[in-house]
């Protein structure tokens, strides 16, 4: 079952890729993290470890992917490449590093009620930070309109 | 600059988002960890994101250059803020290629520091240009959001047609009262020998042909005709063109009339212009290095502007053509309004001369019989409109692309050396 879901986001991400749709590419994201998810909740025993790991290519790859379908027929200047494969590498391994920490600290301690009550307000705030940073991107990048 | 977001910003808000929920949901804190580096990167670049401020500038190396000839531009951005990525196009009309460097292209500006972005461009056509109009899209680190500006710095370029090879130059047959470099008929103080007469009172003695005066016993001159300059009309016929690729008849015809009006303005003549089409543009006939620049700029604007309108001389200024003026006309001989014209010239006397720019090789070739015919049919039509010039004693050269200028131009003057003008 893992392997099916995995493939299937493997396969719609490979299409997006081939046919350079940047709509359909999260969607291959979201059936590959999926099957990780569906991994997880199957897998027996304590934190898997290697989630920092996991992380860190799973960002990556979205990187790459994204890089891949721009719409740029022209070569980039050499420094500017090299520049954005080091913050590429530095973004990757950084995640990697900050996710390996998270895991440390949490793995150490015993959970009760306040913990998860903790993690679940964060979690909350995040994704309430989320929504109201994309709603004021959205606002800077469609402006409404004056007069009318 | 106006900004935008990347089809990214959405699409690692959602990953976020589902990640977080998901993690929430199902009770794995893995997935927080898998949902974390897109949380983060959105919130630092929608944090971080700023409009950058780019001064650019556009240096081209001149304003004029020839048909084929290179150019140095430079794009200059100015010691600003800087940005991550930007990607810089420079707009170029179809007639001027890239030859050297990369357009567009995306390159990385220090804050502080200034960047020349050096372009070597072609000239591939002449034609009067505008260049300088710049697309900019500056990219945040993530490429999460885009800046979008367009900056109009553009300056004029003037490319000029190349010329053709003229060997010689028809001599008109009447010339004008200024002195030039044509020989004319009247006699006159001069260098070229004509006659001799009896002397008279008041003639020089330098003029006297002493071994006449010696056969004859009495005193005898020797006669000049004069050096006078001429008035030359370069017509040129813009209703219609063969073109095919990058060949057109206008392209021929506007560099051999390039190379005439030099030529005649070299030895002093009066060079005036008319393009008779669609457009009508003329330009009264002049000497001297500027008339060549004016002359040359009026060739920049022609154009073929399609037209049924019927044109006749009634609309072409009578300063235009003057008198006595040798008319050079230029034609692909595709449009009747044009052939009718010239005519029409000739009839009210004009010393007229046809330079076919032939069409031939520019059109595609035509298979099976109907259109074999069809073909066969256009071509006794164009012979029947050369019979009507030749009928009217005017000459006419085919000039395709086998051959040079200099030969439809000797064909013309050896026609004109030896046949008589017809009555008109």
């Amino acid at each position: 079952m893992v392997t099916s879901i995995g493939c299937i986001g493997l396969l719609v991400t490979a299409v997006a890729l081939l046919g350079r749709w940047a709509a359909l590419l999260p969607w291959g994201f979201v059936g590959a993290g999926a099957g990780y998810a569906v991994f997880l909740s199957l897998r027996p025993g304590a934190v898997d470890e290697r989630a920092p790991l996991v992380a860190a290519v799973f960002f990556v790859a979205a990187e790459l992917s994204f890089w891949s379908i721009e719409r740029r027929s022209w070569r980039s200047e050499g420094q500017v490449v090299v520049r954005r494969l080091a913050l590429l590498f530095s973004a990757g391994l950084g995640s990697a590093i900050v996710g390996g920490l998270l895991l440390l600290v949490t793995s150490g301690r015993g959970i009760g009620i306040g913990y998860e009550a903790a993690g679940v307000a964060a979690a909350v705030l995040t994704l309430a930070v989320i929504a109201v940073l994309v709603r004021r991107s959205r606002a800077l990048v469609h402006p409404p309109r004056r007069g009318g | 600059m106006t900004r935008a977001a990347s089809p990214k910003l959405g699409a690692y808000a959602g990953l976020a988002a589902l990640g977080l929920l998901a993690a929430l949901v199902l009770g794995l804190p893995e997935l927080v960890l898998l949902a974390a580096p897109f949380a983060l990167v959105l919130a630092l670049d929608t944090v971080q994101v700023r409009a950058p401020h780019i001064d650019v500038e556009f240096e081209l190396d001149r304003e004029r250059a020839l048909e084929g000839e290179l150019l140095d531009v430079w794009i200059r951005f100015g010691p600003g803020a800087g940005a991550e990525q930007i990607d810089v196009l420079l707009e170029l009309p179809p007639d001027i290629g890239i030859e050297e460097g990369t357009n567009p292209s995306t390159v990385r500006l220090v804050a502080g520091e200034e960047r020349f972005l050096p372009l070597r461009l072609r000239c591939v056509r002449w034609g009067a240009f505008s260049l300088g109009r710049i697309h900019l899209r500056a990219h945040d680190q993530f490429g999460l959001f885009r800046h979008e500006a367009v900056v109009d710095r553009r300056q004029p370029l003037k490319v000029y047609p190349t010329q053709e090879a003229v060997r010689t130059l028809l001599r008109p047959s009447e010339t004008q009262v200024f002195s030039g470099n044509h020989v004319a008929r009247q006699k006159a103080e001069g260098i070229e020998f004509a006659d001799i007469r009896q002397f008279v009172a008041g003639d020089r003695v330098k003029h006297v042909n002493w071994r006449a005066s010696a056969r004859r016993g009495e005193l005898w001159v020797n006669e000049h005709h004069a050096e006078r300059n001429a008035d030359v009309v370069i017509f040129l016929d813009v209703f219609a063109e063969a073109r095919r690729g990058g060949r057109s008849t206008l392209d021929h015809a506007l560099r051999a009339a390039a190379s005439l009006a030099a030529r005649y303005l070299r030895q002093r003549d009066r060079v005036g212009f008319v393009s008779f089409g669609g457009t009508l543009n003329w330009l009264l006939p002049s000497t001297g290095a500027r008339q060549l620049y004016r002359i040359v700029d009026a060739m920049l604007d022609t154009q073929i502007i399609l037209s049924y309108a019927w044109r006749d001389l009634v609309v072409i200024p009578r300063r235009t053509l003057p008198p006595q003026a040798l008319v050079v006309a230029l034609t692909p001989l595709l449009d009747d309004r044009a052939a009718s014209a010239l005519l029409d010239l000739r009839a009210r006397g004009f010393d007229l001369v046809v330079i076919e720019v032939s069409p031939l090789e520019l059109v595609a070739p035509l298979r099976g019989e109907k259109r074999e015919i069809a073909s066969r049919l256009w071509r006794l039509r164009r012979d029947a409109v050369r019979g009507r010039f030749m009928r009217a004693g005017v000459p006419v050269a085919v000039w395709d692309e086998d051959s040079s200028f200099a030969v439809a131009m000797e064909e013309v003057d050896a026609f004109r050396r030896h046949a008589r003008t017809a009555p008109v």
